[in-house]
């Protein structure tokens, strides 16, 4: 079950980041990246919040639906105010469809097993959204306010990587 | 004896001056309070160290898309400061108080109050 939930984050978030380059990612393309991977996160913080045993897994799952209902709030009033339309593409479908595999699988796991596949994916998202930010959405961004906006938001991804990283710590003791 | 109005009016300036000269005097040895501001943004305090006088205000605003903290353990605590929102501390502790942003701590700073 855990080598299949692993290997879920790994072909959900991997593979199609790797592919997406700078070049060929458009700011349509990347604004649907951003509120799709914000709101991947917030559906499984969601679930945090109410299936988390841990205390501080809990409040880690409060924070990212907190945090990443802020990013989105802003990211999809600078899409409003440069009038671009969000375009579905591999990398966000992917996203979203990983989202929905890991939803699925925490929805069936519960007390200590959940807390764990959850702080696990927790770390491979973010590290791979990091991934992502760094190789493809902020060098491929032409739009300066959609570029500064994903080198803003940045440093919160690090933060919370190293937060779950922190838990997973925790957790495997 | 008459008092002419003229030397009325300069017996109250005098006054005033005299009352005035001694208040003066302790402004300009001791700086009026004044206000700082501490920029949230991009996860980041700025400036992330800042030194003030006793008495001093010192203002956190958030510019950042997600809710921060300043928080110094036992010293000073914002509580949750939302995006667009602002908190107000009046330094009135000297020392070196580091701080960070509880829900993310890796983001710090540090308050000298001399």
């Amino acid at each position: 079950m855990k080598i299949l939930a692993a290997a879920v984050v790994v072909s959900a978030l991997c593979l199609p980041a790797a592919s997406a380059s700078a070049q060929d990612v458009t700011d349509p393309q990347i604004a649907s990246i951003v509120v799709t991977a914000n709101q991947v996160d917030i559906d499984a913080g969601k679930l945090a919040e109410k299936k988390a045993t841990n205390p501080d897994v809990k409040k880690f799952g409060q924070l990212m639906v907190t945090d990443h209902t802020g990013v989105n709030k802003a990211a999809v009033d600078l899409v409003h105010k440069l009038g671009v339309t969000p375009e579905d593409n591999p990398t966000s479908q992917s996203l979203k469809a990983g989202g929905e595999t890991n939803l699925a699988t925490l929805k069936g796991l519960s007390g200590k097993a959940f807390d764990k596949a959850y702080v696990d994916h927790e770390v491979a998202y973010h590290q791979q959204v990091i991934d992502a930010l760094d190789h493809t959405l902020i060098p491929g961004a032409k739009n300066d306010q959609l570029k500064a906006l994903l080198v803003k938001v940045r440093p919160a991804f690090v933060s919370h990587l190293e937060h779950a990283q922190h838990l997973q710590a925790e957790l495997s003791k | 004896m008459r008092v002419s109005s003229r030397s009325i009016v300069l017996s109250a300036a005098t006054v005033l001056l005299v009352l005035a000269g001694p208040g003066r005097g302790v402004a300009a040895r001791v700086p009026a309070p004044a206000t700082y501001t501490v920029t949230m943004d991009s996860s980041r305090f700025e400036p992330a160290v800042l030194t003030v006088h006793a008495g001093d205000t010192v203002v956190w605003v958030n510019k950042d898309f997600i809710t921060h903290t300043a928080t110094a353990k036992g010293h000073f605590d914002s509580g949750k400061i939302a995006e667009g929102h602002s908190w107000s501390y009046v330094a009135r502790t000297k020392g070196t108080f580091p701080y960070i942003c509880t829900l993310h701590p890796d983001m710090k700073g540090t308050l000298r109050v001399q």
